[in-house]
């Protein structure tokens, strides 16, 4: 159980409180509701150059880190395709120095050019270690836009190639800052061994005076229906053929999240799913088999990925994974099946909810959604989910004609 | 309101540090409880002295440790593992130079019946054919996926020069070894390193006694006899080694560093000081300078890595290929003014704020303390370790941390590798 409190500035700025008496620390978090998918596509990795931007310095206040290290504490920050995520941890008592760079920045940033000529190499760095230099590094860079063909999440969060974080400007960045980083458009959490009264007078404090900006409206084209199979074939010089199967499902806040999420356990979730004992244990035509959702905040992916055996060829793999998505579709499944995920999912939920971290980013996400008030029902959701769901959602998920297929063979 | 001036900051007064409840058996082994949890989760931590140093062939230690619930004919590895799942549990297989063992997950309810699960499969495993089979396939094939990475490549060639080949420290798989290990071999280390040695047990959970009585009788069970191995004869390589030259690499991995010693030495946590200063944290002036302030990589950092035998000191990074000599040159510019200038009285207590807050952060619940006390228990330190380092920090002076920049980081006792 997460408890929260919740109030709202003058300027649009959403506030959640959510208290731990039990521990010495304190997490100041805010989500900036814009991700990858709101960019220019002329334009893209430009949401995460823009968070390497954040700790460039503010107007008041040259550089983030040093401050906050000061007082004990530590910051990161992620970008995805829906979000903006900066996150910040330190002891409860010095929980007002957070407050006051985070706000800073928030009120305009110092908008350097030396932190923009860096930012640019240090990403650029960043594509090549995670995207270029490693096997399979690139597989997402050339699947998105094979499943994707209007929607902005047909690029990766990094950008679509090195030459767009290259042409950046500092134009773009000061417009970029303008548009996304308004109070309207950002949710603050703070968590922790503090209190109410405290987190109300600090947030009045710092966050209070920022003006409220234009609001931003988001209006980005629906991904029309797909209805032809599609296939990508790519060579690398990589040890092992690999195989990349994606379904488009509903989003984030859909029923298709919840029964997708179980589903994907059962076909390839866990040491003792369908696809790992038939294709790992059993038959050995594959070393690595893996099945999950990305839980996108709008048309979200169901996924099954691996790495093929030497012996085995792309025709045997397909084959017999279409025959266990044939089977799961035709076939209603026994009921300790559907115990035994939700099982872990009881397990799994109270590990995650021992970090304050992870409780006070949740509230965010979940306030993002709009959805703040169902954070407490997440197992309720699971445990309302039959066999006949999962089946119901096999049939409508898994078609040939929606399948959309990369391989990357060995050179 | 004035935003240029920074909010009054304070320290942490104390740091709040748990021990757990220790429950000694007759046969000696030790089974560590910290019982004050606040929800239903339990974390069930059993090691025994069975990682790779004990190994007399290489990847046996592992491969037995993969292989530890992999059934036998009565029973298979993927029935143990459903039925693991149906209750909800979770393992996760554990093993590093020194250690290996399992980590069972689950909520209370169900936890007598996961460990059942667990001490049956442990007790009748047969190591089947065709269960090796499978784990050498996904081995080897995840060997080979490692192998393509410079990162990997270069630190492999590092641990061989830092320790040097008659090590097992310095000694790495390669891919033959994948072909020559036997299931009987895993047999023997098991029956060597596991059932007739000594289990150590970590929990983490708010148990009732009739589970802490399943734990010691299976506990009491084993009658522990010594292992034993040896480490083989240090040597370190010192300076420049040869570039490991990678086709169409992007990047270069860097790593540069020298034999170190343990975490008893007096010297220990004046060094733990320097290290974060010059590559311990996001604000330390490696990644100032060769990632803030000329954007050569996406990440610099340093460590002390100290195992029970063995311990050094690293510095690693991933730079493009055509800012490596640069980069290589940058690190040592940064060895050399810790040696030739005082840290400064800002940044010396910057470091100290940023360390006392990294404390509280990894003290943070009693899974976060119990891996402070199992790091006291392996290293044989005094309980007293983190109230000790915390002073230690606190005296530490810019002359001291000069001093050991000089007597610890000189360029002539360091070794530089490079890969891609």
């Amino acid at each position: 159980m997460i408890n929260y409190e919740e109030f709202r500035l003058d300027n649009g700025l959403k506030v959640i409180f959510h208290q731990d008496k039990t521990t010495p620390l304190a997490v100041v978090n805010v989500l900036y509701d814009v991700g990858a998918r709101d960019e220019d596509e002329q334009r893209t990795g430009f949401a995460h150059l823009f968070e390497h931007l954040m700790f460039g310095g503010s107007k008041n206040i040259p550089n983030f880190d040093t401050p906050l290290q000061m007082a004990g504490g530590e910051c990161n920050a992620f970008t995805s395709n829906d979000i903006t995520n900066y996150y910040n941890t330190l002891p409860a008592q010095n929980i007002e120095t957070a407050f006051w760079l985070e706000s800073d920045r928030m009120l305009e940033l110092a908008f350097t050019p030396k932190s923009l000529e860096v930012q640019r190499g240090v990403v650029i760095e960043e594509f090549k270690q995670r995207y270029l230099n490693q096997p399979y590094g690139d597989v997402w860079l050339n699947f998105r836009p094979l499943i994707y063909k209007s929607h902005p999440y047909k690029w990766a969060t990094i950008g679509k190639e090195i030459e767009h974080i290259e042409k950046a400007t500092m134009d773009d960045v000061k417009r970029f800052f303008f548009k996304h980083y308004s109070p309207q458009n950002a949710i603050l959490v703070v968590g922790g061994n503090v209190e109410l009264n405290d987190v109300k007078a600090l947030a009045e404090k710092w966050f209070g005076p920022i003006p409220p900006r234009e609001k931003y409206v988001r209006n980005i084209p629906a991904e029309p229906l797909q209805t032809e199979a599609r296939e990508l074939i790519i060579e690398r010089d990589v040890p092992s053929d690999a195989f990349y199967m994606a379904f488009r499902m509903g989003n984030r806040t859909s029923d298709d999240h919840y029964i997708g999420d179980l589903c994907s356990d059962i076909i390839a979730g866990s040491k003792s799913s369908r696809l790992y004992n038939r294709l790992i244990v059993e038959e050995k035509k594959f070393t690595s088999i893996s099945s999950y959702i990305t839980g996108s905040l709008e048309d979200g992916l169901f996924l099954i990925s691996g790495h093929l055996n030497k012996e085995t060829t792309f025709e045997e793999a397909e084959a017999i994974i279409w025959e266990e998505l044939n089977q799961i579709k035709s076939e209603m499944m026994d009921p300790n099946e559907l115990t035994k995920v939700k099982n872990k999912h009881k397990t799994s939920k109270v590990f995650s909810e021992q970090s304050l971290l992870n409780r006070v980013m949740n509230i965010a996400f979940y306030e993002n959604m709009g959805q703040l008030d169902e954070i407490n029902n997440v197992l309720a959701h699971y445990d309302d989910i039959s066999a006949q769901d999962i089946q119901d959602f096999s049939q409508r998920i898994f078609a040939p004609n929606k399948q959309t297929v990369l391989k990357v063979k060995t050179k | 309101m004035n935003r240029i001036v920074a909010p009054n900051y304070s320290q942490p007064e104390s740091l709040t540090i748990q021990f757990p409840q220790e429950i000694k058996l007759a046969n000696g082994v030790q089974l560590f409880w910290m019982k004050d949890v606040k929800d239903d989760s339990v974390k069930l931590d059993v090691e025994w002295c069975a990682g790779s140093k004990y190994q007399s062939k290489k990847l046996v230690a592992n491969f037995t440790n993969k292989l530890i619930l992999s059934g036998n004919d009565n029973q298979s590895g993927p029935v143990i593992a459903e039925k693991i799942d149906f209750f909800g549990g979770y393992f996760q297989h554990e093993i590093d130079r020194d250690h290996a063992g399992v980590v069972l997950y689950g909520l209370r309810d169900n936890m007598g019946e996961i460990f059942e699960i667990f001490t049956e499969a442990f007790a009748s495993v047969a190591f089947p054919k065709d269960q090796f089979e499978k784990e050498r396939s996904i081995a080897s094939m995840s060997f080979k996926i490692e192998s393509k990475k410079v990162k990997n490549l270069c630190q492999r060639r590092f641990n061989r020069a830092i320790f040097g080949e008659r090590s097992v420290y310095g000694q790495s798989a390669e891919e033959s070894d994948f072909e020559s290990i036997k299931s009987e071999d895993l047999r023997a280390f098991y029956e060597s390193n596991y059932t007739n040695a000594m289990p150590t047990i970590f929990m983490v959970g708010n148990v009732d006694e009739v589970f802490i009585e399943q734990l010691k009788t299976w506990a009491e069970s084993f009658q522990p006899k010594p292992v034993d191995y040896t480490t083989g004869e240090t040597q370190q390589e010192k300076g420049r080694i040869d570039n490991i030259a990678v086709e169409d690499a992007v990047q270069s991995a860097i790593r540069v560093g020298r034999l170190m010693f343990n975490k008893t030495h007096p010297d220990y946590f004046g060094f733990q000081l320097l290290n974060t200063i010059l590559g311990g944290y996001f604000g330390s002036r490696l990644m100032a300078n060769i990632r803030e302030d000329k954007g050569y990589t996406y990440g610099i950092g340093s460590d002390v890595s100290v195992m029970e035998d063995a311990a050094y000191f690293i510095i690693s990074t991933e730079v493009g290929i055509d800012v490596r000599e640069e980069t290589i040159r940058e690190i040592f510019n940064e060895i050399e003014r810790l040696q030739t200038e005082l840290v400064s009285d800002e940044e010396l207590l910057k470091v100290k704020n940023y360390l006392l807050g990294d404390f509280l952060r990894h003290a943070d619940g009693p899974i976060a303390m119990m891996e402070n006390f199992k790091n006291i228990h392996f290293n044989q330190l005094p309980r007293t370790y983190y109230t000790d380092f915390i002073h230690s920090i606190h005296e530490t002076t810019a002359e001291e941390l000069q001093g050991l920049a000089v007597k610890y980081l000189q360029r002539d006792d360091l070794t530089v590798v490079t890969a891609g």
